[in-house]
C-alpha cells in the first residue's frame, strides 16, 4: 500500500498541522483528521494484531464498524484500550500505540499462533482442556479449573489503565418534538423540513463533523457548510460527536456525547463524556448503512478495506489509499469510488461479480480509464504485512474457479450494504430480509419513528432527501394525531441489481477467510459449528463468538448468517438474525455513572448538627444516607473506651445525642386519630392531647414493619417519629393507604424529618439540663411533664421547641426537637448546661449499648421476619380492633409457640465475648442453622460484661438454664452462652421515672 | 430570636468559579426561608383557595403547577390539594377546612440564574424546562441526584427547594456541574 495525502482536497484544515505519536514515532496530521486518516496519510499499514492468531491488521473501514485498527490511546490514567482509530479525532500531542502485540504490531512474537491456526477452531479451549484426555476421561473438569486462569490471562485486547479515571463525566436530560439520528442527506432533509414546519428538532451525529455521506462526496465543502448553517438558523439543535446508542420506551433515546475526547488538555470543569437521556415525541432514524466485506482468502490483510472507506479517505481526508488499486464489487455503489480514485491518479482495476453491468456504469468506467471485468471476484489476497496482489476467481457465486493474479497495493471490497437498523431492533422491531437488495430492512412499525435514507435501504441520494422529507410528514401527522402516511420512497435505487456475494472459494484451496475479523471467526468456524450440530443463529454466535466485541457484528453478521443458511440448505430469513441490543457502539462505564462517584456515589444527608458534632470531635458513621455521630473519643480513647464511657455517663449523669435522623411525620386532619388507630397495632383512639405513645406498625402480612412514637399535639394533629431506617418506608406506606385504600379519611401526612433537629437528653440529670435552657424551667417538672408527656414550649432565645419525656436508654430522658436552623444554637446551649454536670455527648455506639441493655428493638431485630410477639411486644397487639396486619398476624405459623422469640444473651464465662450474627445452637447439637441467631452485641458498662440480643426458638422460657452455644464458625468459633430475659438492666423500668 | 444556621454556610464560596469569562450560571442561596404548607380536602378546596389568596394578598389562589404572587407573599400549588406559601407567616386553618404546617426549616432555597441556568439544571434534573413547557410561574416536583426537589420558575430565575439534610450534597454537585458554564456564587 502506498498511501499519500493529495494536495488541496478533503475537508481537513491544512492550516492546522497536528503532531502525534504512533508506537513512539512522531508523525503529523491535520485538524479534521481521524487517527486512522492521519496514520493512513503517513502510510502506516499495520495498525493492530488480531485477537487469536495475532495476524497483522490494518484499516478495514473508516467508521464505527472498524475491526482492524483497534489501538490504545492516551497515557497514564488516561490510557484507553480498543479505541477504533477510525473514530478517534486527531489532536495535538495524541499518543497512540498498537496493542495485542509484542514487541510491536509490526513485529509480533505472538504471530507464531498463526502457525497453529488450524487447531484454534471454534471451541478450541473447551474442547481441549475440559476433561483433558487421557488424564480426565470421564472424570469431570478438575484440570480446567487450573487452565482456565491461564487462558483468561492470555485473553483480552489491550490494557486499560489501572489508575482511577481522572476525568469527570455527567448525565444530561433533553426534550424535543423530533429527534433525527444522522446528519447525512436524509437526516438533514428531515431536520430542516421539520424545523421549517415549526417543530423543535434535535439532530444528533456520531461523527465530529456533520454531513454523513456528503462528506465522502467530492463536492465543494462550502455547500455543506451552508446547509449546516441553514439548519442552525432554522432552530435545529445540532449535536455532533453524539451517538444515539439506544432507543427505549416512551420516546426515550440514549445519547453519548464525547465532549473532550478530541481535546489535548481538557479543562478540569468539562466532562469527558456526557450521557444524555433525550425524550422525543417522534424519531427519524437516518443512520445510514454499512458496506459489507466478502469472505475470501486472507481478506484481513492490511490494504484490504471497504470501497466506500477508500472514498471517504480520498474525498474527506484528501488521502489516496494506493496507487494500483483493485476494486471488487457486486453492486453499483463501488463505481463512483472507482471513478473518484481514478480521477485522483490511481490505476484502477474493477472486477464485478455480476455478469452484466449497466451500460452507463460501464461507459463511465471506460471514460475514466478503468479496466472493468465482469463475472469475477477476489479469491485470495497475497502479501504478508500488506496486500501485494490478489488472486482472482471467475464464474458466479457458488461456482468459482481460479482465474489469475492481479498485482495491487490496495484492495477495495464492496459486498453490498446493510442498513443500520439497530435502533429499531432496540424497540423490538425485527428487520425483514429483502432478497432484491440483499439486506435486512426495517419492518413496518406503529412506534412513533420512521426511517429515512440508506437506513431504509434507499441508495439514491435524491431519493434519500425525499425520504427524509417524507419522514417529517410522518412526524407531523403523528404529532397532530392524524393517520401517519406510509413511506412513499421505495428501497433500492441502483441501476443494476446486486448479486448476493458472501464468500468466494474454490475447491482444494482453503486459506483463512474471515467472517468476523475482530474475533478471528473464519468461514471454516461457521461450517464447523454447523457440522457439530448448531442450527440456531443465537447458539452459533455464542459458540463461534461471531458478532461479539466492539463492532457487535457490524462487519460479519450477514456473512455469517448467509454461510449458516447455505450450510443448512435454507434461505437467510429462515435462519433469522440476531437481535441488536443497546449500545450501538461502546459506552464507557464512567459515562454510565456520571457524577455519581466518590463523595457523590450517593447523596449525603447531614443533620443540622453535623458540623457541630464534628467540632466536638465526633466520629461519624453512615446510617442509611445519614451521617450520624458514632462516638466522641477523648484523648487516647479507642472506640471501645469512648462508647463505654459515654454509656456509663448517661447512666450516671446525663448525655446528649443527635437523634435528628429519626423519621418525623406530621399527621393532620379530622381523621388523624382514626388513621393512627388503623395503622398501629395498639390502641390510639384515647390518647390525650399532650401525651405520646409508643406504637408498633405491622405490614399487611402481619409482620412488624416499624416502631416509634406518636405525640398528640392537638385534637387533629400528631407528630409521629419512626426509626431512621424505615422513615421513608413508613411515609410512603401512609401515603399509599390514604390515596388508595382510605381516600375518604381527611388526613394529610407530611414528612417533617428535615424541619426538626432532634436531641436526646438522657440520664438522671437530664431534667436539670433542660431546666436551664427553657424559658420556663418549671415546664419540665415531673408534674407538668410526666413520663410519656409532650410539651410545646420555648427555649431561651425565643426558640420554639417540642419536648417529649420518652426514653430509649432506659434513663429519665427527653427528646427535644427545634426548627432545624436553630439546631446548632440549641445544641450548644444544652451542652453548656450538661458539661458542668459532668455530662457527655454520646453517639450511635453508646446508644446501641444502652438499648441492648434494656432489650429495646431496632432495625437489627425488626428485619421483616418478626411478629409483634416474637419481639416480646405481644401485649401491644390489640385483639379488640381491626388494624393493618391484624388478620394475617393470626395465621397458624405466626402464632406457633416455638417461633424464634427475642431473648437476652450472656456469655457463660463472663470474661468471654461473642459476635452479632452468630447462630444459637443447643450445646449438644451445634449444626446447621441452629435454634436462633444473635442480632446485636455490646459490652455492657452497667453489667460489666458482654451481652447480646437475639432470637431463639421458643424464647427465654424454653431455654432458661439450658446450655447454648453461640456458633460463629467463620470468625470466632463457639462460645458458651446463657439465654436470659431481654430486659437485662433495670427490668422493672424504674429509672425512667428518675 | 436566635440566628438561623444555613446548611450551606461552610461551603458557600462567593465569587467566580470554573470556566472563565461571563458566567453562564449564577447561584444564590435565598436565606431565612419562610415557607408554610396549606393542605385541604377535596370538598373544601374553594374555601382553602380563598384562604391562600387572602394570606398572600392576591385575588385568587394558583391552579396546579402554577404560582400566584401577591402583595404579601407567593403561593405555589405543589399538589392538587396542597399549596406552599412563601415569604409570609400564615394563621392556622380550621381542621374542617384544611391544615397548615410550618416548613420554613425543612428546605434550602437556591436561585439558579443566568443564560445557561436551564441547561445546567437539565444536567441534573429530568424535567422539561423549555419555555413552552415550563414558563415563568410554573412549579413542579423533580429530582436531583435521586433526591426529590421542588422547582419554581420565578421571574428571577429557577428557585430550587432542596430538602435541608441533602442541601449541601446537592449544592456540591450543582456547583461542580455549573463550573463548565462559568459559575458565579453571589
Amino acid at each position: 500500500m502506498t498511501a499519500r495525502r493529495l494536495p488541496n482536497s478533503g475537508h481537513i484544515d491544512r492550516t492546522q498541522a497536528l503532531s502525534f505519536t504512533w508506537d513512539g514515532e512522531p508523525l503529523k496530521g491535520y485538524a479534521g483528521d481521524t487517527l486512522a486518516s492521519a496514520l493512513l496519510a503517513n502510510n502506516q499499514q499495520v495498525l493492530g494484531r488480531s485477537f487469536k492468531y495475532h495476524r497483522p491488521r490494518g484499516l478495514m473501514s473508516a467508521g464505527v464498524e472498524e475491526s482492524g485498527a483497534l489501538v490504545t490511546v492516551g497515557q497514564g490514567a488516561r490510557r484507553d484500550a480498543n479505541v477504533r482509530a477510525t473514530t478517534q479525532e486527531l489532536y495535538h500531542g495524541l499518543v497512540a500505540q498498537g496493542q495485542n502485540a509484542w514487541p510491536s504490531v509490526r513485529l509480533d512474537v505472538g504471530a507464531v499462533n498463526g502457525l497453529f491456526g488450524r487447531f484454534f477452531s471454534a471451541g478450541f479451549y473447551y474442547k481441549t482442556f475440559m476433561g483433558l484426555p487421557p488424564f480426565e476421561w470421564g472424570r469431570g473438569t478438575g484440570m480446567w479449573m487450573r487452565y482456565e486462569k491461564i487462558i483468561r490471562k492470555a485473553a483480552g485486547m489491550g490494557k486499560a489503565s489501572r489508575a482511577p479515571d481522572p476525568d469527570p463525566y455527567e448525565h444530561a436530560h433533553a426534550y424535543c418534538e423530533l429527534l433525527v439520528v444522522g446528519s447525512g442527506p436524509a437526516g438533514r432533509a428531515a431536520a430542516l423540513s421539520a424545523a421549517q414546519a415549526g417543530l423543535d428538532v434535535v439532530l444528533v451525529e456520531q461523527d465530529a463533523v456533520l454531513g454523513g455521506d456528503s462528506l465522502s462526496q467530492p463536492q465543494a465543502r462550502a455547500d455543506l457548510a451552508q446547509e449546516i448553517k441553514t439548519l442552525s438558523t432554522a432552530g435545529v439543535r445540532l449535536m455532533p460527536r453524539t451517538t444515539a446508542f439506544g432507543l427505549y420506551d416512551g420516546g426515550v433515546a440514549g445519547l453519548l456525547e464525547r465532549v473532550t475526547d478530541h481535546v489535548a488538555t481538557p479543562a478540569p470543569w468539562m466532562p469527558r463524556q456526557r450521557f444524555w437521556t433525550l425524550r422525543a415525541q417522534y424519531t427519524v432514524v437516518a443512520a445510514g448503512a454499512l458496506e459489507r466485506h466478502v469472505a475470501f482468502g486472507n481478506n484481513d490483510r492490511p490494504g484490504v478495506m471497504t470501497a466506500n472507506s477508500a472514498r471517504i479517505y480520498l474525498n474527506r481526508f484528501g488521502i489516496r489509499g494506493g496507487e494500483d488499486i483493485l476494486i471488487a464489487t457486486n453492486n453499483d455503489s463501488a463505481y463512483s469510488c472507482a471513478q473518484n480514485l481514478a480521477q485522483a491518479g490511481a490505476h484502477i482495476k474493477l472486477i464485478d461479480a455480476r455478469d452484466t453491468v449497466p451500460r452507463q456504469l460501464r461507459a463511465q468506467a471506460e471514460q475514466s480509464g478503468i479496466a472493468l471485468h465482469t463475472g469475477m471476484a477476489p479469491l485470495n489476497a497475497l502479501g504478508t504485512k500488506g496486500v501485494t496482489a490478489v488472486e482472482l476467481a471467475q464464474g458466479n457465486p457458488g461456482n468459482w474457479r481460479q482465474a489469475g493474479v492481479v498485482e495491487c497495493d490496495l484492495a477495495l471490497i464492496s459486498g453490498g450494504w446493510s442498513p443500520i437498523v439497530n435502533l429499531l431492533s432496540h424497540r423490538g422491531i425485527q428487520p425483514v430480509w429483502d432478497a432484491q437488495q440483499a439486506c435486512f430492512l426495517p419492518a413496518p412499525t406503529t412506534e412513533p419513528l420512521a426511517l429515512a435514507g440508506s437506513a431504509a435501504g434507499i441508495w439514491d441520494q435524491a431519493a434519500c432527501v425525499r425520504s427524509g422529507q417524507a419522514a417529517t410528514q410522518c412526524a407531523l401527522a403523528h404529532l397532530a394525531g392524524q393517520p401517519v402516511p406510509k413511506a412513499d420512497q421505495p428501497s433500492g435505487g441502483w441501476e443494476g441489481a446486486i448479486t448476493p456475494l458472501y464468500e468466494v472459494s474454490v475447491p482444494r484451496r482453503n486459506p483463512k477467510a474471515f467472517v468476523d475479523p475482530q474475533h478471528d471467526v473464519t468461514t471454516e468456524d461457521i461450517r464447523l459449528a454447523h457440522r457439530e450440530g448448531y442450527v440456531s443463529v443465537e447458539h452459533l454466535k455464542r459458540y463461534t463468538t461471531l458478532g461479539m466485541a466492539t463492532d457487535q457484528g457490524k462487519m460479519g453478521n450477514i456473512i455469517g448468517l448467509a454461510l449458516m443458511a447455505q450450510a443448512l440448505g435454507k434461505e437467510i430469513p429462515e435462519v433469522g438474525t440476531t437481535t441488536f441490543r443497546p449500545p450501538y457502539t461502546p459506552i464507557s462505564i464512567g459515562a454510565l455513572k456520571g457524577r455519581n462517584i466518590g463523595g457523590h456515589f450517593r447523596p449525603l444527608r447531614r443533620t443540622p448538627l453535623h458540623d457541630w458534632n464534628l467540632k466536638q470531635g465526633g466520629t461519624m458513621t453512615m446510617a442509611g444516607l445519614w451521617h450520624r455521630p458514632w462516638y466522641f473519643a477523648g484523648t487516647g480513647e479507642t472506640i471501645g473506651d469512648a462508647y463505654v464511657r459515654e454509656a456509663e455517663t448517661v447512666r450516671r449523669t446525663v448525655g446528649l445525642c443527635d437523634v435528628t435522623s429519626l423519621g418525623k411525620i406530621a399527621i393532620q386532619g379530622p381523621d388523624a386519630t382514626e388513621l393512627l388507630n388503623r395503622v398501629y397495632s395498639n390502641p390510639f383512639a384515647k390518647l390525650p392531647v399532650g401525651k405520646a405513645r409508643y406504637g408498633i406498625m405491622l405490614r399487611d402480612d402481619g409482620f412488624v414493619m416499624d416502631d416509634g412514637t406518636s405525640w398528640r399535639l392537638g385534637e387533629t394533629e400528631y407528630f409521629m417519629t419512626t426509626t431512621t431506617a424505615h422513615a421513608g418506608k413508613v411515609m410512603a406506606f401512609l401515603e399509599e393507604l390514604l390515596q388508595t385504600r382510605w381516600s375518604n379519611l381527611r388526613v394529610h401526612v407530611t414528612s417533617v424529618s428535615e424541619q426538626w433537629a432532634g436531641v436526646a437528653v438522657a440520664g438522671p440529670l437530664s431534667r436539670q439540663v433542660l431546666e436551664s435552657c427553657t424559658e420556663d424551667p418549671g415546664c419540665v417538672a415531673d408534674s407538668t411533664l410526666p413520663f410519656m408527656g409532650v410539651l410545646e414550649t420555648t427555649l431561651k432565645g425565643g426558640i420554639p421547641c417540642r419536648i417529649a419525656r420518652i426514653s430509649f436508654s432506659g434513663e429519665r430522658a427527653f427528646e427535644v426537637y427545634v426548627p432545624s436552623d436553630f439546631g446548632p444554637t440549641v445544641m450548644q446551649a444544652l451542652w453548656d448546661s450538661a458539661r458542668p454536670l459532668r455530662g457527655c455527648l454520646y453517639g450511635l455506639e453508646a446508644l446501641g449499648a444502652l438499648r441492648i441493655e434494656k432489650g429495646h428493638v431496632t432495625g437489627a431485630e425488626l428485619d421483616g421476619r418478626v411478629t409483634v410477639e416474637d419481639a416480646g411486644l405481644g401485649r401491644m397487639a390489640s385483639d379488640k380492633k381491626s388494624y393493618i396486619g391484624s388478620a394475617l398476624r393470626k395465621r397458624p405459623d405466626m402464632t406457633r409457640k416455638n417461633r424464634p422469640r427475642l431473648v437476652g444473651i450472656f456469655p457463660r464465662d463472663r470474661r468471654e465475648i461473642f459476635n452479632a450474627g452468630s447462630l444459637l445452637c443447643a450445646a449438644d447439637h451445634v449444626e446447621g442453622y441452629g435454634e436462633g441467631w444473635i442480632t446485636a452485641v455490646t459490652h455492657s458498662p452497667a453489667l460489666g460484661h458482654w451481652i447480646g440480643l437475639g432470637f431463639i426458638n421458643g424464647g427465654y422460657g424454653e431455654w432458661q438454664n439450658r446450655e447454648v452455644i453461640a456458633a460463629d464458625p467463620l470468625r470466632k468459633g463457639n462460645t458458651g452462652v446463657e439465654i436470659v430475659s431481654p430486659h437485662m438492666f433495670d427490668a422493672d423500668g424504674e429509672r425512667v421515672y428518675g | 430570636m436566635a440566628e438561623r444556621h444555613s446548611p450551606l454556610a461552610t461551603h458557600y464560596a462567593r465569587g467566580l468559579h470554573g470556566c472563565p469569562g461571563e458566567p453562564g450560571v449564577r447561584l444564590l442561596e435565598v436565606p431565612e426561608l419562610t415557607l408554610y404548607q396549606v393542605a385541604t380536602w377535596p370538598e373544601t378546596l374553594p374555601q382553602a383557595g380563598a384562604f391562600v389568596a387572602q394570606c398572600i394578598g392576591a385575588g385568587v389562589a394558583p391552579a396546579s403547577g402554577e404560582t400566584v404572587i401577591g402583595t404579601k407573599g407567593s403561593a405555589l400549588r405543589v399538589e392538587p390539594l396542597k399549596w406552599w406559601i412563601l415569604d409570609t407567616p400564615i394563621p392556622a386553618l380550621p381542621a374542617e377546612t384544611g391544615a397548615t404546617l410550618d416548613l420554613s426549616h425543612s428546605r434550602s432555597r437556591i436561585r439558579v440564574q443566568g443564560s445557561e441556568a436551564a441547561t445546567c439544571l437539565n444536567r441534573l434534573a429530568p424535567i422539561d424546562l423549555r419555555d413552552g413547557s415550563f414558563a415563568v410561574g410554573r412549579v413542579a416536583s423533580s429530582g436531583i441526584h435521586h433526591v426529590g426537589v421542588t422547582i419554581w420558575r420565578s421571574a428571577a430565575g429557577y428557585e430550587l427547594f432542596l430538602p435541608r439534610g441533602f442541601a449541601l450534597s446537592l449544592w456540591e454537585i450543582l456547583t461542580e456541574t455549573a463550573e463548565q458554564f462559568g459559575l458565579e456564587i453571589t
